[in-house]
């Protein structure tokens, strides 16, 4: 289904709404035709092929809100859908901030699209998924792929509402990963992952050769972990950790929502320090070619490129239109509302981007004393009070020059605080997943215990 | 449901070669959301079609399309047919073809359906108004307070060309609360959820809806004034919503039989002692003591009648979870643990009520025979890896001293490897409960689970200050 069809779809919605009896109304649709190789043990498993079309509809009656989403195009389906969204809103009660945002100029961001992508077929997905297999494999036959994919994926949407708003987009991705441990004899190792996504096929080609490369020695770095050691002292997130763990929690107590609602330890910072001034956050939809970029938001608002956290001093936090209509002041959507075309907008980044620092890579975990290494966090972590604890996977302890695989060690401590401990920030940033650029991040003063 | 689904299906299966299986799967979500004495959304979630999985010369075809028309059946079966030749061409074949098994033919619809799906939307936002306004009553200290209900209605028709041929309807309310206290600019939390498979008396079994928002309300308070605790290897008192997340986690995706051929912590140990012999540890499609188990199926996706399996017998591991091709590789029979999520997801091998057998303690005596330990419950969140190794976030710990129930303390985290603290259980207590009705199962794609026990006391790995 193309933009024009798709925009089609939104409006027909829009004209049901409006003949049901709203006073406005928002569609949204989405169309995706995808197709995937699954890996399974090893193997080549499951080959699969996916093309569907959804749609939401946002209704306001007076000042309450309904929204229903269905996938299909038949008429019954539509027809239902909005008069369970117009029922919706005729029972809720009504919400002063509840409305659409008008028409804003937007621009496209380049390319999202690759026309060879469209061309992609089920022989190619499998080929490349059966030279990942073969890639890992010839570099250390300890590793087991538990499983893995190939995909390759077109993408349409579209967007109207009865104030004006009428936008549409296209997007093409290629994604691969692989997931699985090293296994020797007895050793069984922790669990890893990798993978990488690119918006054309020249990009993808190279990103997932180094994500199997990634993979493989990930898995075999966790061979022969032993127990650590308990102590207050450093740690150093990877880049996986800052974009899994320290950043969603971040994000959670800056969102409009989270500080409207009370869920927030933030919610009297903007414009304060919260982080060492090494620590500046920017989030840019508009990156060229990025997996989370696009031109305009879940409600046609244009995207841009915008500071969150600027030297350590809390610049701005995240608004939709309904948070900049209930938050004090003039405050205006940052163009921050996501979600797919099958729910409600909520908010949340698109494409995150921690600033580099000076240190060096290797020099990341020297220092006195000992250190623990986090590839991953596997923890619990409370976005409203920032306590945190959990496993460092993929985790080693750095002590004396030397550098051991451990395994049962546990990290805990307060986010919130984390960030004003934070020693070091590495020059090299990694970009994963086509999503988030980072760096990894020296945190001082973080109780680890060993079991 | 269109009860016409499966006669289309059959219709469309007899034009078919090979193996074939077609599910039509129907979903309708509904949601209510309410925060701080507002509703803050309603919405609602159709979701329809069918995926269909062509099994031909070892490799597996999968395609879905969301029209239960004829011809778009058709052109999936095509579509699955083309790229189950693309698979054959890449792939060894371990299995040739499916074993003849046990297919379920018939209705086999779940109680609670229609008095779920039927209630007025206005009596949900209602109930979801009333227990978050009960939290937001229950203590000057407590700041903000949510409640979100959400249901799960499914309908779902298999047929393969081996003989399945069998429908269902069933329902899955659940509900969240989480209230949120504050003193001294110091926050703390509290969350109660429930969920299970069937109407309203099934999901308010274990208390009113009232009686858990006061709960999570009081937890919120009381953990404000609670400690850290000191990091280190600890007696615990695991509580049933602690253990089933114990078991599903951290054993139940290392017999997972996939994950067991990819090389888990538990491949190669079917007959071996991995846990004490007081563990009995199950998982099963029905629900087992009473009704309302959230994971409940009574037919898995590729038309297997589902049934109890037993994973460990007094500490014995004596079964992996299958699906029909990993039982045929083993050469056992179906387990009945093939799922998929929705029309569109095709079906992997996962869990559905998993649970350890409960034993003859009581709570009272695991407790007065602990000098220095910790009770358990609440679980946050939960990993486990292909070691058994596991992380559990806890909601209340409780500190035992000399028998005796001490003082809370806050953000507690729990770790260690399964088998091994499987084999340090000293006591299982003679009680019972579903508790992780409202939870969900990742594993590329969601599904619905639950799990739950008796209280268990065992050693494990205290994250804390150091």
């Amino acid at each position: 289904m193309d933009e024009t069809a798709l925009l089609a779809l939104c409006n027909n919605l829009l004209d049901r709404a409006r003949s049901g009896g709203a006073d406005h109304a928002e569609a949204a649709a989405a169309w995706q035709r995808s197709i995937d190789t699954n890996l399974e043990n090893g193997k080549v498993h499951t080959v699969q092929t996916t093309e569907e079309t959804v749609f939401g509809v946002r209704v306001l009656v007076g000042q309450s809100l309904g929204f229903a989403t269905a996938n299909g195009v038949e008429p019954d389906t539509l027809g239902e859908a909005v008069g369970e969204a117009l029922e919706q809103a005729r029972v809720m009660p009504a919400d002063p901030f509840n409305g659409l945002p008008d028409p804003l100029p937007t621009s496209q961001v380049a390319d999202l699209f690759d026309e060879r992508v469209t061309t992609v077929d089920v022989t190619e997905t499998t080929r490349i998924a059966a030279e990942l297999v073969d890639s890992v494999r010839s570099r250390d036959a300890r590793v087991r792929i538990d499983s893995g994919s190939v995909s390759a994926a077109c993408a349409a949407c579209a967007l109207a509402s009865t104030t004006g708003v009428a936008l549409t987009e296209a997007d093409t991705a290629m994604q691969g990963y692989l997931f699985g441990m090293a296994v020797d004899g007895d050793d069984v190792a922790s669990f890893d992952y990798d993978g990488d996504a690119a918006r054309n096929v020249g990009d993808f080609a190279p990103l997932v050769r180094q994500a199997a490369r990634r993979f493989t020695e990930k898995c075999v770095s966790g061979l022969g972990a032993g127990k650590g050691r308990s102590f207050n002292g450093s740690i150093v997130l990877s880049p996986e950790a800052v974009g899994e763990f320290l950043l969603p929690n971040l994000i959670a107590a800056i969102t409009a929502d989270a500080v409207r609602k009370g869920r927030s330890a933030l919610a009297d910072k903007l414009g304060e320090r919260i982080a060492v001034p090494t620590f500046t956050l920017i989030d840019d939809g508009t990156r060229a070619a990025g997996m989370a970029s696009s031109a305009f938001d879940r409600e046609g608002i244009p995207t841009s490129r915008h500071v969150l956290v600027e030297n350590g001093m809390l610049r701005s936090f995240l608004f939709n239109h309904y948070e900049a209509r209930a938050a004090a002041g003039d405050a205006r959507s940052t163009g921050h509302a996501v979600g797919s075309a099958a729910a409600l907008p909520g908010i949340g980044p698109s494409h995150l981007e921690l600033e580099a620092g000076d240190t060096a890579d290797t020099d990341m975990t020297a220092g006195d004393g000992p250190c623990v290494f986090v590839g991953r966090f596997s923890g619990s972590s409370n976005p409203v009070t920032g306590d945190f604890s959990g496993v460092a996977k993929n985790g080693f302890l750095v002590e004396n020059g030397d550098r051991r695989p451990i395994k049962e060690t546990l990290i805990a401590g307060n986010l919130f605080e984390m960030l004003d401990r934070i020693s070091a920030v590495s020059a090299e940033r990694r970009l994963l997943g086509g999503t988030q650029l980072l760096p990894s991040l020296r945190v001082d003063g973080i109780s680890v215990t060993a079991g | 449901m269109s009860r016409d689904s499966l006669q289309i299906l059959e219709e469309a299966l007899q034009r078919a070669d090979g193996f074939v299986e077609l599910r039509y799967h129907a979903k309708a979500t509904r949601s209510v959301g309410v925060e701080k004495g507002k509703v803050e959304r309603t919405q609602s979630r159709r979701r329809s079609g069918v995926g269909v999985r062509v099994f031909s010369d070892g490799g597996w075809g999968f395609a879905s399309t969301g029209s239960l028309e004829a011809k778009a059946v058709s052109g999936a079966i095509d579509a699955a047919r083309a790229a189950a030749r693309a698979s054959a061409g890449s792939r060894t074949a371990e299995v040739s073809a499916l074993p003849e098994t046990r297919l379920a033919r018939g209705s086999f619809d779940l109680d609670g359906v229609d008095e779920v799906v039927a209630r007025p939307l206005e009596e949900k936002i209602g109930m979801a108004s009333r227990f978050e306004e009960t939290m937001r009553q229950s203590s000057a200290a407590v700041q903000s307070a949510s409640c979100s209900y959400n249901e799960i209605y499914e309908e779902k028709a298999i047929v393969t060309t081996d003989g399945a041929a069998a429908s269902f309807r069933l329902v899955r309310p659940e509900l969240r609360l989480q209230a949120i206290a504050e003193k001294d600019g110091q926050l703390s939390s509290g969350h109660e959820s429930i969920g299970t498979t069937g109407g309203w008396e099934c999901l308010f079994r274990a208390g009113s809806g009232d009686h858990f928002a006061e709960k999570a309300a009081r937890t919120a308070v009381d953990l404000l004034a609670a400690k850290h605790p000191e990091g280190g290897r600890a007696t615990v008192i695991l509580a049933p919503s602690i253990v089933g997340l114990l078991v599903h986690e951290a054993i139940g995706h290392t017999v997972e039989a996939d994950f067991v051929q990819a090389g888990s912590v538990a491949a190669g140990k079917l007959g071996q002692r991995v846990a004490s012999e007081l563990v009995t540890l199950c998982d099963s499609g029905l629900s087992e003591f009473y009704d309302g188990a959230g994971g409940t199926i009574p037919v898995d996706d590729e038309g297997v009648l589902t049934q109890r399996t037993t994973i460990i017998r007094d500490g014995e591991l004596v079964s992996y979870l299958h699906n029909r091709e990993s039982a045929a590789l083993y050469g056992v029979e179906p387990t009945g643990n093939a799922r998929a999520w929705e029309y569109s997801d095709q079906p992997l091998i996962r869990m559905r009520n998993t649970y350890l057998v409960p034993g003859t303690s009581t709570l009272e005596e695991m407790i007065a025979g602990t000098d220095d330990g910790y009770l358990l419950d609440g679980p946050r969140n939960g990993q486990a890896d292909a070691t058994g190794e596991f992380m559990f976030g806890v909601q209340e710990a409780r500190r035992i001293r000399g028998g005796r129930l001490g003082e809370l303390v806050r953000g507690v985290t729990i770790a260690g490897i399964a088998f091994d603290v499987l084999s340090t259980v000293d006591a299982v207590s003679d009680s019972f409960r579903w508790d992780l009705g409202s939870g969900y199962c990742g594993k590329g794609q969601p599904a619905k689970v639950d799990a739950g026990g008796p209280y268990i006391r065992c050693q494990a790995l205290l994250g804390g200050e150091q």
